[in-house]
């Protein structure tokens, strides 16, 4: 459905995407991962056809750099900051939206329900709360029923309700006919997600590998936090560094770095040394 | 209609019905706009006020009088019609760049030749509102007033308002096809508005005392400015001719006699268009969204 | 051979033509077998023959005193060959007839009625149709020409006759005509005429005296000419409560005045001209003052445009309403050798920005015309093609900031009027379109620019359909 090769893209020599190569296939996620500035959203630009690029981009058959009004035909998009007009209602922008792809207003309902924004339909954008215009953001991609869609951080402003709303949502997209790309620099909901991880930093791709390897491949180190009576935190210290995990004494407890495979053995080695674990959790 | 029915429904390269629904949506956020209706009720204000105020006692002067309010009404024209569609062209793209309007745009399957051409059909058909709401008021008030009125010159100094309106929209969307940012863009819109009213017309005077210009060249000069060409298309419409002018309106008469009036819906025209056309073609290039 | 009418209709018409060849008395004419031309040979001096309704073949000759009166506005036809009537008789009386279509030729001087040698001609409420030249009259003194209305023939300005000119004629009387699409009406060695309350519009010259002394011309609307009247070479002319509109040709003025001595104008309105009142060397006599009193100049592009050299012109009580230039010279220098105030009594100036504050009506300081851009019209007369721009205004606005960019006044008057003095009512003859016209015409504007902006509104509203709530 998605071709992409050697994709280049710069602004003003600044090299954002360089040689970037993928290809996703019919019924298949694939998330674009990677820190602020790694080229997630410039590659998502050059998918939509929104700007000029080196290499070759093909959307369900189509080169996008001749044919990009074609190929967005196929593609919902929601970008990572919504531009709604403000005074238009729910409906309307989704009539105008309807008007811009050619299609019939009649599915203006069904997303609206699949959005869950019923009650909001008559309501105007500008008095809509940020988890709101996300769905609407959502909907206005959902219209065409597009076999592609393009996700730019869509849960970045939500919060975790609502994150977690967006989530089910979007696993209920998913389906055999429908890509869908999207792009996070959160591991653990890309996780959930998608079936495949293309990691990006600055603009050229490092992994691809499916969520659960990705961890792993970027060597990421987590750290877990142990809350222990205040008279236990030297002697719990000094049991952890014998044992040769990296500990630090911090606040209640002890900051003990893991590695993502294995944050158990370290509890399990505290509770060797009949430490009180009052509670614990996991930082990244 | 023989449409094959159930031919792949790729979109065609150019479709005027994304121009209109992108038109419509324009003229929809002009009439919600605050600053629109103040350039609306300002420029009605305005003309309404030379109606109310150039017309004098009739048993003063006996029948007549409406030629004045019409050189005062083209006077106005001449200064807040070029500022109202420079800046409403300039601002327009730039705002929806910054209120990321554009991309909402932009993520459909239109391409941005249509996205341009819809908003320029849009701001100019809210330019249409706005010159016929300061006529009409013009008009309106004069009737009231019994003033004499001409409501032939009435409709026709409107129509030419709007012409001007549309040169004036098309450079205004070509600055903000080109600059990215909204007050770069009011400022180099605020600078052309200068130079077309003022400067060039300051410099061409500035040329005649030093260096004696020929009337030819005064004329061609002066008629390559959109304003100025608005502005004799207006003098004709008002006399019939330019023989008031000095020599070089005599020149132009004798040179071009009825055609001035086309030359200068020329001028217009052509500036319109060839505005136009880069704006499209600097739209069509930019990586701006 | 007559006009369009059928023959078998005139046929049908006719009455018998009663020729009574005795003394001078009533002759019935009607159009049929017998022609006009010899009804006239058949009747005697001093008759009086009446025309009834239908057509009648012109190029007749009237020798011998006469009254033609028509009845039901019978039509005598030139048929488009020569002059439609000619009368070379003193005494003769032409009224209520149409005149219509004389050649075209104007080396010939194709006419509706010419005439020599035909004192005390009275052409009175006649029309006059497709004729090149209305009348032509020729050492006819005395003659009264009244109440005609005159219409010329559709050609360029310079291709067409005169609606009216007089030849070698005192002591004429021109009066209630209204003359429409001529070229000039041109009095020559018309000494005594009276022009009044006469309507000439859409020609050349609306009125042109050539060596003309004594005129009386008053209550004229000359509108829509290229000159509204222009004077020449002629003496003692008093012009009272004319109106000048609209004369805008390429060297247009509502009144032209070249080398005339002993004007006297009050109480003209010299509206929308190109320029108002022009003079050229008049007065030409060294010991004359023309005095021009109570006139209203208002909306023309130059109120007043006076010739570098004339001088001794007093204006007084005039007012001066938005010319865009109010007073000019055709060159540069000043007019300081007129007088702008009299006695005391200066003019009107709608731009006279000075005080009253002792309130007698007189401005406390003098007004005096200083603007910059005037000024470089006179110096370089191509800048007139800036005139009313809005930078030619800035340049004004420059000189009033900055005194050192002031050029020499051109003129001062000492004792401006604050208030406009007050005007008898002018002659109105333009008929103000229907308010009603105008009312519907600004809506129709007012409507267009609601259908435009209702065209965006509506569209997203309608034809939503949401399904699937409940």
């Amino acid at each position: 459905m998605i071709r992409v090769e050697h994709l280049t893209k710069a602004y003003r020599r600044k090299v954002v995407v360089d040689d970037l190569s993928f290809s996703v296939g019919g019924g298949e996620a694939v998330a674009l991962w990677g820190p602020n500035g790694a080229g997630k959203t410039t590659v998502i630009r050059c998918l939509l056809g929104l700007v000029g690029y080196e290499g070759l981009i093909e959307v369900g058959g189509l080169d996008v750099s001749t044919h990009s009004k074609s190929t967005r035909g196929l593609i919902g998009y929601v970008p990572q900051e919504l531009g709604f007009y403000g005074d238009l209602t729910v409906a309307e922008t989704l009539a105008l939206s309807c008007d811009l792809r050619g299609l019939a207003r009649s599915r203006i309902g069904e997303v609206i329900e699949a959005v869950s924004l019923e009650a909001e339909s008559g309501k105007r954008v500008a008095e809509l709360s940020g988890g709101m215009r996300q769905r609407l953001g959502m909907a206005v991609a959902l219209l065409p029923d597009p076999p592609v869609l393009l996700l730019d951080e869509p849960t970045s402003s939500l919060d975790v309700t609502a994150r977690r709303r967006m989530v089910s949502l979007l696993d209920s997209l998913r389906g055999p006919e429908r890509v869908l790309v999207i792009t996070s620099h959160r591991v653990e909901e890309v996780g959930m997600l998608v079936d495949r991880v293309l990691a990006l930093d600055a603009g050229r791709l490092v992994h691809e590998c499916p969520p659960g390897e990705l961890t792993g491949r970027l060597n990421l180190e987590s750290w877990l936090h142990v809350v222990l009576p205040s008279s236990q935190t030297a002697g719990a210290l000094a049991h952890l560094t014998a044992a040769g995990y990296d500990a630090h004494e911090n606040g209640h407890g002890v900051l003990v770095g893991v590695s993502p495979e294995d944050k158990v053995s370290a509890l399990g080695c505290l509770r060797e040394g009949d430490f009180e674990i009052m509670d614990f959790e996991v930082w990244r | 209609m023989t449409a094959a029915v159930g031919a792949p429904t790729v979109p065609r390269t150019f479709e005027l019905r994304l121009v209109s629904v992108i038109a419509r949506k324009v003229i929809r956020e002009a009439s919600r706009d605050r600053w629109f209706w103040l350039y609306c009720a300002g420029f009605a204000a305005l003309a309404g006020a030379i109606t109310v105020t150039a017309v004098p006692d009739q048993n003063l002067i006996g029948s007549g009088g409406f030629g004045r309010t019409a050189a005062s009404l083209v006077a106005l024209v001449q200064l807040v019609v070029p500022l109202m569609a420079l800046t409403l062209g300039a601002r327009y793209l730039a705002g929806e760049r910054d209120s990321g309007t554009l991309v909402f745009l932009l993520c459909h399957p239109v391409s941005r030749t249509e996205v341009l051409l819809g908003t320029y059909v849009g701001l100019a058909g809210s330019m249409f509102a706005a010159v016929t709401t300061g006529f009409g008021a013009a008009g309106l008030f004069s009737a009231l007033r019994s003033a004499p009125t001409d409501p032939v010159l009435l409709v026709s100094l409107a129509a030419l308002s709007w012409l001007l309106s549309l040169a004036m929209l098309g450079i205004g969307l070509l600055i903000s096809s080109t600059v990215r940012s909204a007050s770069t863009a009011l400022g180099m819109a605020l600078f052309v508005w200068l130079s077309v009213v003022f400067l060039g017309d300051l410099g061409v005077m500035g040329t005649v005392v030093a260096t004696r210009l020929p009337v030819s060249a005064l004329f061609a000069t002066v008629m390559v400015n959109p304003v100025e060409a608005f502005r004799l298309a207006s003098v004709v419409a008002l006399d019939g001719s330019l023989d008031a002018l000095g020599p070089a309106g005599t020149y132009a008469v004798d040179r071009f006699g009825d055609g001035i009036a086309n030359i200068a819906l020329g001028v217009m025209a052509a500036w319109t268009v060839s505005a136009v056309g880069a704006a499209v073609l600097a739209f069509r290039r930019g990586d701006q969204t | 051979m007559g006009g369009g009418a059928p023959r078998s209709l005139l046929y049908a018409a006719v009455v018998a033509v009663g020729l009574i060849a005795t003394m001078a008395g009533p002759v019935v004419a009607a159009p049929g077998e017998v022609s006009l031309q010899d009804v006239i040979d058949a009747a005697d001096p001093g008759d009086i023959v009446t025309l009834t309704a239908g057509t009648y073949d012109g190029g007749i000759t009237i020798d011998k005193p006469l009254t033609l009166v028509g009845e039901g506005w019978p039509v005598i036809d030139g048929g488009g060959e020569g002059s439609v009537v000619t009368v070379v008789a003193p005494d003769v009386t032409i009224r209520g007839v149409v005149i219509a279509n004389s050649g075209n030729r104007l080396d010939r001087e194709n006419s509706g009625i010419t005439s020599d040698l035909s004192p005390r001609l009275r052409i009175i409420d006649n029309r006059f149709q497709n004729v090149l030249f209305g009348m032509f009259l020729r050492h006819a003194h005395g003659a009264e020409i009244r109440d005609n209305e005159i219409g010329g023939m559709d050609l360029f300005i310079a291709r067409r006759g005169d609606g009216i000119r007089i030849w070698q004629t005192t002591d004429a009387v021109v009066e209630g005509n209204h003359v429409a699409n001529g070229r000039d009406s041109v009095f020559w060695f018309a000494d005594r005429v009276t022009v009044r309350n006469n309507h000439v519009e859409d020609g050349r010259y609306g009125l042109h005296f050539m060596y003309s002394d004594d005129a009386f011309v008053e209550g004229n609307v000359l509108e829509n000419n290229s000159v509204g009247a222009f004077l020449m070479y002629s003496t003692d002319l008093t012009m009272t409560g004319n109106v000048f509109r609209s004369n805008r040709g390429p060297s247009g003025y509502g009144l032209g005045l070249k080398d005339v001595d002993g004007l006297t104008a009050s109480g003209n309105r010299f509206v929308e001209n190109r320029v108002g009142l022009y003079a050229d060397n008049s007065p030409s006599k060294v010991d004359l003052y023309h005095h021009l009193e109570s006139n209203v100049f208002a909306f023309n592009n130059i109120g007043v445009l006076l010739g570098s050299t004339v001088a001794r012109n007093v204006f007084t009580g005039n007012a001066f309403i938005d010319n865009s230039v109010q007073v000019a010279s055709d060159s540069t220098g000043g007019l300081l050798d007129n007088e702008w105030s009299y006695e005391g009594v200066g003019n009107h100036w709608s731009d006279f920005a000075g005080f009253d504050a002792d309130s007698d009506g007189i401005g406390d300081i003098a007004y005096q015309i200083d603007n910059l851009f005037t000024d470089l019209i006179e110096r370089y007369p191509e800048m007139a093609f800036f005139s009313g721009t809005p930078a030619a205004q800035a340049v004004d606005m420059a000189s009033k900031t900055f005194p050192s960019l002031r050029p020499e006044p051109i003129l001062t008057d000492d004792s401006p009027l604050i208030r406009i003095p007050a005007f008898p009512p002018a002659p109105m003859t333009t008929e103000a379109t229907s308010g009603l016209v105008v009312l519907v015409a600004s809506l129709g504007l007012l409507l267009a620019a609601l259908v435009v902006m209702a065209g965006g509104r509506f569209r997203f509203s309608d034809r939503i359909v949401l399904g699937g709530t409940t």
